[in-house]
């Protein structure tokens, strides 16, 4: 009997490892104050606040911690607890940790108070798990020196209300070396679409690649390209239903036919795989112009030196097209808080404190990004051309200008356009193949 | 549906069946009858955490790909029927057909040519050649490395078309098809990913080839030269036989990292996925959660569709696997 009594509490000792085993464990490398719910309830809907079991306000970053912005990030933060006494839990995520994670943790109730990620993202996503700010905004006066046009974009994609504060912002450009322009005679960044090919011929013409691009980006070129032609809610829609005997698809693809037939661009154009045509052509100075973010003088600083000579231009206008060059992708990075986060007014104080004065110029110089606050109103030198595009935009395309809004084909207007672009295909042909997947 | 012991990963199969085998062994030595609390206090822990982690994921991924859910962890009270939706979107997209082609031939193809340089290598390194260990250390070498590293440098130094390795080799020997052939452009893509997957995997399959290999007694091999077979015919007729159990444990193995293949694929076409290296799995990670830079539609059933038809080919590989290499039918 008795070892009957011992065996069944070896076993019950047994069980109670196991299970202990398998929960959750706090580190003090990913938090210190997480407060983790049982799986079970990342199928429920977590109907009571999260707790807090600690003090620390806990922030879940998407960067990564060897990037510019995190390390200026951690900085500023060890600066705000020693200002404030509030202390942070910061965990940095990267993307693709966000990504994944965040909405799982915010479904099982895990403590965070406050994420960022990229504009659309945060607020279209995972919009339903954001606090609105309004009312902290207009209580501490936030917009006083916040850049109106990003706060006005943050409403538009939230339905009307605020419910993330920006910071980072970027624009969606041609971004070009202008040594080359220059040595090219080229005076003036085109505006106009037939202003573009005459640039583009006497890049050529001067010895030089006028336009490369990489797999990555190469989709934005079309839509763009049709965004001019008939705006970007009609792109969308050409793209999601899949409409492509439009007249502007064809139209659209004869003009990049015509400057893959007049050898405009890079001779590898077909086989870049990102980051080579950034880092071995735009970078080392063989090609002039690449349409990307704000973050490109950022990422090939080292490669491209510090002396580059960074120009701007947005996207050419072009003829009979709805949009001009007043239209583009611009946006930021963007902090939201939780809406079930008991310390929402700690959680805005840091906020601010991230996106204001000392702290902003220290993440702009950094991470050679542009500053959110209005009163820092120097940009790193690399990006002083992007200063006025970034001022003339009105008009805001969300990512790609529509044409990635389609997942299931975003790959086949990627391989054809790259074909097009690299002269194996012609217009017709890139119609045509795109009129193929839908079948 | 009966469960083959083979549609469980291996490590269930191996607990479920220790479990099973002392639960008999003391039933038959010692009737056990009088001990059903024990068994069942010994079995429930095994049983439990088998529900949990297998059985409850398995039924709920089986249940969301008849909804329509948008993000991974909604409640099930947000989950919308759509019955057999999701797989009619399945069969009806392009990219998803191209992604099952692209999953086939990197299993059939690259199965090809894995296995047959792995059991190559593996015969010469048991051949009795100097420097074995030196050579297998050599061979093995890629699967120590990072994929995030080995993928950069095919990418960025072996196929690059301005300074690529294949570019230098082609321009010394002359070779103008090999200096100026895209390996990275959309008609080659395929090819480079599956050269470099290749030489990445060839090592992993050699080992346990090499393992089943020394595992044969030198006798056969002696007798076999003393009535004056060569070196292939003892191969042919010797080595190969006998590997029959070694060479399922290898298909197996390369099928099952083969339907997951994804880290490759996203190495390959970062940002955007491409449609030479898209494969189910990464087809289903931009249906759970978003393609690319753009915010797109998501649903999370879609990708549990997606994992039941991945189950579905695993499954059937293993049941034709099985027909053809039917176990113990030779013993040594």
């Amino acid at each position: 009997m008795k070892k009957k009594i011992l065996s069944v509490l070896l076993c019950a000792a047994m069980v109670t490892g196991l299970l202990a085993g398998c929960g959750s464990k706090d580190t003090p490398a990913e938090s210190s104050s997480e407060a983790q719910a049982p799986a079970e309830t990342s199928t429920e809907e977590a109907a009571a606040p999260a707790e807090s079991t600690g003090d620390k306000l806990v922030y879940w970053s998407m960067w990564d911690a060897a990037e510019p912005q995190a390390q200026a990030i951690a900085q500023s933060i060890e600066a705000f607890t020693a200002e404030t006494g509030i202390e942070v839990d910061v965990q940095f995520k990267g993307r693709t940790g966000i990504r994944e994670g965040l909405q799982p943790a915010l479904d099982a109730g895990t403590n965070i108070d406050l994420f960022d990620e990229d504009i659309d993202r945060v607020n279209v996503t995972w919009g339903s798990y954001l606090l609105d700010l309004e009312d902290l905004a207009a209580a501490n006066d936030y917009e006083a020196t916040a850049n109106a046009g990003l706060m006005a974009a943050c409403r538009e994609v939230a339905g009307g209300t605020l419910k993330s504060i920006p910071y980072q912002p970027n624009v969606f450009a041609y971004f070009y070396n202008v040594d080359i322009f220059e040595e090219a005679g080229i005076t003036a960044p085109p505006a106009t679409w037939d202003e573009f090919l005459d640039v583009c011929q006497k890049i050529k013409d001067a010895g030089y690649t006028p336009i490369t691009n990489d797999n990555a980006y190469i989709a934005s070129l079309f839509g763009y390209h049709m965004s001019r032609l008939i705006g970007e809610p009609a792109t969308e829609e050409v793209v999601k239903n899949g409409d492509w005997d439009d007249e502007a698809v064809l139209k659209t693809a004869q003009a990049y036919e015509e400057l893959a037939s007049r050898g405009f661009f890079s001779e590898t154009i077909e086989s870049n795989q990102w980051p080579a045509g950034q880092n071995t052509e735009l970078a080392m100075g063989t090609a002039a112009m690449y349409l990307n973010g704000s973050w490109l003088p950022n990422e090939v600083k080292d490669i491209a030196g510090e002396d580059f000579n960074w120009g701007c231009f947005s996207y050419p206008a072009v003829e009979g097209g709805v949009d001009g060059t007043e239209a583009s992708n611009y946006g930021a990075q963007v902090f939201a808080i939780n809406a079930k986060s008991t310390k929402a007014e700690q959680a805005f104080q840091l906020i601010t404190y991230l996106t204001k004065g000392d702290a902003d110029k220290l993440l702009s110089d950094m991470s050679v990004g542009i500053p959110a606050d209005s009163n820092n109103a120097e940009w790193p030198a690399l990006l002083s051309n992007v200063k006025p595009v970034m001022e003339s935009l009105t008009t805001r395309y969300p990512w790609a200008a529509g044409a990635e809004a389609n997942a299931d084909m975003t790959p086949i207007i990627v391989e054809n356009f790259t074909k097009l672009c690299g002269g194996s295909l012609d217009a017709q042909g890139f119609v045509d193949a795109l009129k193929a997947a839908g079948k | 549906m009966a469960a083959s012991p083979h549609t469980v990963p291996p490590c269930f199969i191996h607990t479920f069946s220790f479990t099973i085998s002392i639960f008999c062994h003391r039933k038959e030595v010692s009737g056990l009858k009088k001990n059903k609390t024990m068994i069942v206090a010994f079995l429930a822990p095994a049983v439990i955490m088998f529900a949990i982690i297998f059985v409850y994921p398995i039924i709920r991924t089986v249940a969301m790909s008849f909804f329509k859910i948008e993000g991974v962890t909604d409640a099930i009270s947000k989950w919308q029927f759509s019955g057999l939706a999701n797989y009619i979107k399945l069969f009806n997209t392009q990219l998803f057909r191209i992604s099952m082609w692209n999953i086939f031939r990197i299993w059939f193809f690259g199965g090809l040519i894995v296995m047959g340089l792995a059991l190559l290598f593996a015969a010469i390194l048991t051949s009795g050649i100097r420097f074995k260990s030196a050579f297998r250390a050599i061979i093995y070498m890629p699967n120590v490395v990072s994929a995030v590293a080995l993928a950069t440098m095919w990418l960025q130094y072996v196929f690059s078309p301005k300074f690529g390795l294949f570019k230098s080799i082609g321009d010394m020997l002359h070779w103008k098809w090999l200096s100026k052939f895209q390996w990275l452009d959309p008609d080659h893509l395929f090819l480079a990913l599956l050269v470099a997957y290749c030489f990445g995997m060839v090592g992993y399959h050699m080992l346990i080839f090499a393992s089943g290999i020394e595992r044969i007694g030198s006798d056969y091999f002696e007798a076999a030269t003393l009535d004056g077979a060569n070196r292939i015919q003892q191969f042919r007729y010797i080595t190969l036989p006998l590997l029959k159990g070694v060479t399922k444990t290898n298909i197996t193995m390369w099928s099952v990292s083969s339907a997951g293949f994804f880290l490759w694929s996203q190495l390959f076409s970062m940002v955007v996925s491409n449609t030479q290296t898209i494969t189910p799995v990464v087809y289903m990670y931009q249906n759970i959660f978003g393609a690319g830079n753009s915010v797109t539609e998501r649903n999370s059933g879609i990708g549990a569709a997606v994992g039941v038809l991945l189950s579905a080919c695993v499954v059937i590989i293993f049941i034709v696997c099985n027909k053809i290499f039917k176990d113990d039918d030779i013993e040594f």
